[in-house]
């Protein structure tokens, strides 16, 4: 740029700035009211929309799909659909050095590139050309970056429409814009055009694409979820050897491991004396040599590390009286007078806590399985007897009150014990499991409702 | 009083000056996309005082990082807010600075003689980009641990110094504390520096050139 052109440049400044407004108060005014409104919008969201919880990092759960942050979706969807691309799609350093590099590259050089002084757009129709295609790609992928490249029925179509938007609409746009190079008429259709192809592609998309699905972790954030979460594991995962209490010394009734002499876990010996990073350890290794099996999924078993430290919070706040338990939520709601309870609500929750533990596959519990609401109803070698609606002889109310199944050809033997095996279940959990079956086992809250009574109020006297 | 106090100020710093270099300068017609700019300086202001507070209670180890972003959510005195902000002050910022470059392209305010503005304008970008890329991390929750999962491995594509740069990133071959360590003091330490630093130079550089004006036809 020669002295002529910068002078021009200064002197139209000068003009400008004569005609032109005080940085103090009139710019820094309109600063201060857009600071403002951001603000009030970041209490807004902070307020209203918070942080998800999200459960804590496990390495060990190689089944956990990765996400970047969402401003690298984009990067991470186009990386993906350049990978599908034969031959160059291989070599993958293209798409994740190079050409992001070539991009941060031109943008950074701009100023050296685009060397004339016009400023107005019009004149300016080749870059703005290239960064607005470059935008609406960033934008549409993004949006897209949910939506698979091969559908679940094998289809490539998801994917190929998603390449076009992606990766060749871009790339014809600008190789047109160089064919068109000083025409500003044809770069602002070409321009136009492949950014209205690229929105309507999207839309078909997005449009087409199978509903996402929102996989919904339970996360407890606050300490007395902590601990009912920690109880719920511990019932399934531990109660069967160390019992409801952890007070278990001698094992009982348990395939391997009968009579095995084992430390009571709820005891001062273990809880002063083992740190939580070790009983993690404990728990997720196991303790192969004396018979306990690990349970953390980097050594093979179901358990996250999070899920982990929920059953050390309720193992301490349980049992070790150095710390002091809050208020917990019961197991759940208390019923009222003719009102019936709900698998989803009532029945879910007490069998986590007292049956799951055996009634779940790889247990010895004649195939009854309790982890779902059809497994409860049709599951089982006495699947037809154990759950009849409106039935008090049910096999699975006979047994929860003590009163064992005898088996109709050899009467001297027992069919189905008592249950649970070693311990007795409060009368309000029985008469929970009583309600629900004589009331033909409703599934949701909503059903329970329209079979529940209320009682007729007492009359209230009239003055 | 206050007269004399100011008086004595003045003589010592010259707050006349001051006022007249700084604040008591002539600009174009400024639209509202001129805001830009400093909302992204006030966002960074903001996630600096949030961040100095959550590091009151946050543990950069993986034994206790996720449990000490629980504790300040749930048991700190408006923790919730403060890292409601810094939350989604992450977010707002990358647009904000983001639609800020745009806007500069789009005038083609980079041109002569805000050249350098430019030049130092995409160094605030991409640090911008470190941040949020760092900051993610360090909630260690299953989201933050398997994004920085992939995205050192995107950076561990890099022809020849891929294995040197992720492992410089990791702290290792695998994610691990010392990948939390390092993201950590880059996040408080080494990359705010740098911010700090450019938007020094990128705002001596505005107030030097004044802010562009709208371009014209004639431009």
């Amino acid at each position: 740029m020669n002295d002529e052109t910068k002078k021009k440049i200064n002197e139209k400044y000068e003009k400008e700035l004569a005609k032109g407004e005080r940085f103090w108060p009139d710019t820094i005014f309109k600063d201060v009211v857009m600071s403002l409104g951001i603000f009030i919008l970041l209490i807004l969201l902070a307020s209203f929309i918070g942080i998800p919880a999200e459960p804590k990092a496990d390495p060990s759960d190689t089944s956990y799909i990765p996400r970047p942050e969402w401003y690298f979706l984009f990067l991470f969807k186009f990386l993906a659909l350049y990978g599908q691309l034969p031959v160059i799609g291989k070599i993958e350093w293209i798409a994740t050095v190079l050409i992001p590099g070539v991009a941060i590259g031109l943008l950074t050089l701009i100023p050296f590139i685009e060397k004339n002084p016009n400023r107005y757009y019009s004149k300016r129709a080749m870059p703005i050309a290239i960064m607005t295609i470059m935008v609406v790609g960033i934008v549409l992928l993004t949006l897209m970056s949910d939506v698979p490249t091969v559908s679940e029925d094998g289809s490539a179509l998801l994917g190929t429409l998603q390449t076009l938007v992606g990766i060749f609409i871009p790339v014809i746009a600008y190789a047109l814009f160089f064919v068109f190079k000083n025409n500003t008429r044809l770069i602002t259709w070409t321009t136009g055009l492949a950014a209205l192809a690229m929105i309507l592609i999207s839309g078909t998309v997005l449009a087409l694409a199978p509903e996402a699905e929102t996989e919904e972790t339970a996360v407890a954030t606050t300490l007395s979820d902590q601990i009912l979460a920690g109880q719920d594991l511990y019932s399934v995962y531990c109660t069967e050897c160390h019992g409801e209490d952890g007070a278990v010394a001698v094992i009982q009734g348990v395939e391997g491991l009968e009579s095995e002499k084992i430390t009571p876990i709820n005891s001062r010996d273990v809880l002063y004396t083992i740190t939580d990073s070790a009983m993690a350890e404990v728990i997720a290794y196991g303790r192969p040599n004396a018979g306990m099996t690990p349970f953390g999924k980097t050594y093979g078993g179901e358990l996250t590390r999070g899920e982990i430290d929920y059953i050390i919070i309720f193992m301490r706040y349980m049992w070790d009286d150095r710390f002091e338990a809050p208020q917990l939520k019961p197991l759940f709601p208390t019923l009222a007078d003719g009102e019936v309870p709900s698998y989803d609500v009532h029945i879910q929750p007490i069998v986590k806590r007292y049956c799951v533990s055996c009634h779940r596959t790889g247990k010895d519990n004649n195939n009854f399985l309790m982890t779902s609401y059809d497994e409860i109803l049709n599951t089982g070698d006495n699947a037809a007897n154990n759950v009849i609606a409106g039935d008090e002889n049910s096999y699975l109310l006979q047994v929860i009150q003590q009163r064992a199944i005898l088996n109709p050809d050899k009467p001297d033997e027992e069919l189905i014990g008592v249950m649970p095996p070693s311990s007795t279940l409060k009368p309000n959990v029985v008469d929970a499991f009583t309600r629900w079956i004589m009331n033909g086992m409703p599934q949701t809250a909503e059903e329970a409702a329209a079979l529940s009574t209320t009682p007729a109020p007492a009359t209230t006297p009239t003055p | 009083m206050w007269k004399n106090l100011y008086a004595w100020l003045d003589e010592r710093i010259g707050l006349n000056d001051l006022y007249t270099n700084m604040l008591d300068r002539p600009e174009p017609k400024t639209s509202w996309w001129n805001t830009l700019g400093s909302a992204s300086m006030f966002l960074f202001i903001l996630q600096g005082l949030t961040g100095i507070f959550l590091t009151v209670y946050y543990t950069p180890s993986p034994d206790h990082a996720y449990d000490s972003i629980t504790y300040i959510m749930e048991g700190v005195a408006f923790g919730w807010l403060i890292r409601g902000i810094h939350h989604w002050g992450a977010t707002l910022m990358v647009l904000v600075v983001f639609i800020h470059m745009l806007r500069v392209f789009m005038t083609a305010s980079f041109k002569y003689p805000r050249e350098l503005t430019w030049l130092i304008g995409i160094g605030l970008f991409l640090t911008t980009l470190g941040m949020g890329f760092t900051g993610y991390l360090l909630p260690w929750n299953q989201k933050s641990f398997w994004a920085t999962t992939v995205g050192t491995q995107i950076a561990g594509t890099v022809p020849f110094l891929g294995e040197f740069i992720l492992k410089a990133l990791r702290g290792g071959p695998d994610l691990s504390a010392l990948t939390l360590q390092r993201f950590f003091s880059a996040h408080i330490w080494m990359i705010p520096a740098i911010l700090a630093a450019f938007i020094g130079i990128h705002l001596f550089l505005i107030i030097k050139h004044g802010e562009s004006h709208w371009p014209r036809k004639e431009d």
